[in-house]
């Protein structure tokens, strides 16, 4: 009873005429930067984080939502018409989506993943009302202890998933969480790493850093090599799934969504691995397996369900235990620290209005993606054909202005500048960026828990083994850590492996 | 992989290069680490934390020198085979130029020539798009930022902007 009291305020919040422009604008750019390859939901919501100061805490942060899981519905577009992922959590759509369009199934293709998304992302949210608050009231319980294990878990797990070689990945986290504690030391106040320049004292920016390894470096990347573009250009007709097409959708959909969704509330999982979980999970419960690479449309229902299942399962870390589970859920708390705002088990008690607003902007939010995906996916398809050389200019110039008016500092310019150039070096060395983005944003609250710890256990290092929770999510870090030395989980690894964190 | 350097220590391996990088920024977090003070495990003073993040730093660029040298690895040249290096090179070269001009110029004078130069030079864009293109955007965003939401862009020496 209490949950629809919860439900019907937070509807009164999210019905708002500012709140619902607010959300349509959200899943509008949200929608965009999926359908546009070489800008992702990071670099958008890192350009509109100084856009959220404009307005209430409210309608800011239901607009930067509505980018995250607007994308995850935009990506699929492209993915299906034109074979390139338009943000990273769409790779898997590619493999069967495009092979459907190639048939003259583009119209189905799509249906099934605006229907899936749709189906998964309601369920999200209605899984959120019920285990997030239920969540924030044992998280009350946590200490220090608590919380610097859960953090340490949530970078190895997204170490664990990240392409390449883990201590590639767990070097990227070490350097993340160092340029995290430039800047005055929370403690004693004493400067660290500032080499005494006062820009330096508030520390990094996040804002630059993202847009600098995810924007300027993506863009680098991109100009290197000509995007081949096969875009369909007959017409998309039929889009509603026939009767047989949701016979064969009806399971992946359900199971994609209840996979997306656990895998999402675990601290660096997300979108993306759930995909590719549900791609790979269809594939191996499929009587047909053959069919799959070859227009299935199981393996568009699975991975788009789950993708958008998991974009709601991450806002549940977050709200309740104030972690970002990945780089997305790592601006929205940017957007909440902006606002003056802690995300935590507080926050429901607290600022219940916030809370139930954004989870009823998110139902809005889902209709209002169906209703721009489907009647209006022309509009998209027209917009796919704009090419990158004009494109990637505007990204710059777009990133400059973003990094600029979220901190009125030419400063923060150069360093956007300095970390897109070093990001472009990582990625093609190999080492990936999203477990230093994370640990950038987690290292000066790992620090702060580990040595509140030590202070009140005074010293004692079993305080994080004899607390139960703690103990728990520290014996599940070593053994992911652990993985990679055991041949079988390694080959189990690298096929889950990502090449972004968010 | 076919572009593996075939003697294992090789110094165009480029994971050895990225190990040593590692290893150096390690000993720098390491080094500035104890400058900060360490503290006790009872009150762990500034440096604490950094000192031993630069430990496990220094530990994972070894390891990944090790499995370069173990194992091998692609070599620095292999890393830009079958793209055009040029051009990323010249979008960082037109970046750094910008950043230098950004405060002596202001936004719309180093903009404008900035968007023009990366319309142009990359993959070129014809004069009749690039040009109002170029002049276009930064104006209409500087309009937007400087009238509609009161933000100050910097205007330079000359004070245009």
């Amino acid at each position: 009873m209490d949950t629809l009291v919860n439900v019907a305020h937070g509807f009164g919040v999210a019905l708002l005429p500012i709140n619902l422009l607010y959300c349509f604008i959200g899943v509008f750019i949200g929608t965009l930067v999926g359908v546009l390859p070489g800008i992702g939901p990071i670099s958008a919501m890192s350009l509109l984080l100084p856009v959220t100061l404009s307005g209430t805490p409210e309608s800011g942060i239901i607009m930067m939502a509505g980018i995250y899981y607007g994308s995850m519905y935009g990506g699929s577009t492209t993915s299906i018409l034109v074979n390139i992922p338009g943000e990273a959590a769409s790779v898997v759509t590619c493999i069967d989506g495009h092979q459907m369009a190639k048939q003259g199934r583009a119209g189905p293709a799509l249906g099934i993943s605006a229907f899936g998304s749709f189906i998964a992302g309601t369920f999200s949210l209605v899984a959120l009302m019920l285990v997030a608050p239920r969540l924030a009231n044992i998280a009350i319980a946590f200490g220090p202890a608590e919380y610097f294990s859960l953090m340490v878990l949530g970078l190895i797990v997204l170490t664990f998933l990240t392409q390449g070689s883990m201590p590639k990945a767990l070097l990227m986290a070490c350097i993340g969480v160092v340029l995290g504690l430039i800047g005055l030391d929370s403690i004693t106040a004493q400067p660290r790493l500032t080499f005494g320049r006062m820009e330096l004292i508030d520390g990094i920016g996040l804002v630059p850093v993202v847009m600098g390894l995810f924007g300027v470096a993506e863009v680098l990347l991109n100009t290197e090599q000509a995007i081949k573009r096969d875009i369909m250009n007959a017409k998309i007709t039929q889009l509603l799934p026939n009767k047989a097409d949701w016979q064969a959708s009806a399971g992946p959909v359900a199971r994609g969504t209840l996979l997306g969704f656990l895998l999402g509330i675990l601290p660096g999982g997300g979108a993306v691995v759930a995909s590719f979980a549900s791609y790979a999970l269809e594939k191996r419960l499929s009587k047909t397996p053959e069919h799959f690479g070859h227009g299935a449309i199981e393996g568009v229902a699975g991975p788009e369900s789950a993708n958008n299942a998991a974009a709601g399962g991450a806002f549940i870390p977050l709200m309740t235990l104030g972690i970002p589970p990945n780089v997305v859920m790592a601006l929205l708390l940017g957007a909440f620290v902006i606002h003056g705002l802690q995300p935590g088990p507080l926050l429901i008690t607290q600022n219940p209005g916030l809370f139930w607003g954004i989870v009823a902007s998110m139902y809005i939010g889902n209709v209002m993606l169906l209703i721009l995906n489907l009647p209006l996916i022309g509009m998209w398809v027209q917009l796919l054909k704009l090419p990158y050389n004009i494109l990637f200019p505007l990204i710059i110039l777009f990133t400059i202005l973003g990094v600029y008016c979220s901190s009125n500092n030419v400063f923060d310019v150069y360093v956007m500048i300095a970390f897109g150039i070093i990001g472009y070096f990582m990625r093609k060395l190999g080492f990936e960026p999203a477990p230093l983005v994370l640990a950038f944003v987690l290292g000066p609250m790992m620090e702060n828990n580990l040595r509140k710890s030590l202070i009140l256990s005074q010293g004692d290092l079993w305080t994080f083994v004899q607390r139960p929770i703690s103990a728990a999510c520290l014996t599940l870090a070593l053994v992911l850590l652990m993985a990679p030395l055991l041949p079988a989980l390694r080959k189990k690894r690298e096929l889950v492996a990502l090449d972004e964190g968010a | 992989m076919n572009d593996q350097t075939s003697v294992k220590l090789r110094l165009n391996n480029s994971e050895i290069w990225g190990g040593l990088i590692g290893l150096a920024l390690g000993g720098f977090v390491i080094w500035q680490g104890v400058k900060l003070k360490l503290g006790t495990i009872n009150d762990p003073g500034s440096g604490y934390v950094l000192f031993y993040t630069g430990i496990l730093m220094c530990v994972f660029a070894v390891s990944i020198i090790i499995s370069a040298i173990a194992e091998g690895g692609p070599t620095l040249a292999s890393r830009w085979d079958n793209v055009s290096w040029s051009k990323p090179l010249l979008v960082i070269v037109c970046l750094t130029a910008f950043s230098f001009a950004l405060e002596p110029l202001g936004f719309l004078l180093s903009s404008i020539p900035l968007m023009l130069l990366l319309l142009r030079l990359i993959d070129p864009v014809r004069w009749t798009l690039a040009i109002p293109i170029a002049a276009l955007v930064p104006l209409g965003m500087w309009w937007v930022l400087k009238r509609l939401l009161l933000i100050q862009l910097p205007s330079g020496l000359f004070g245009i902007g």
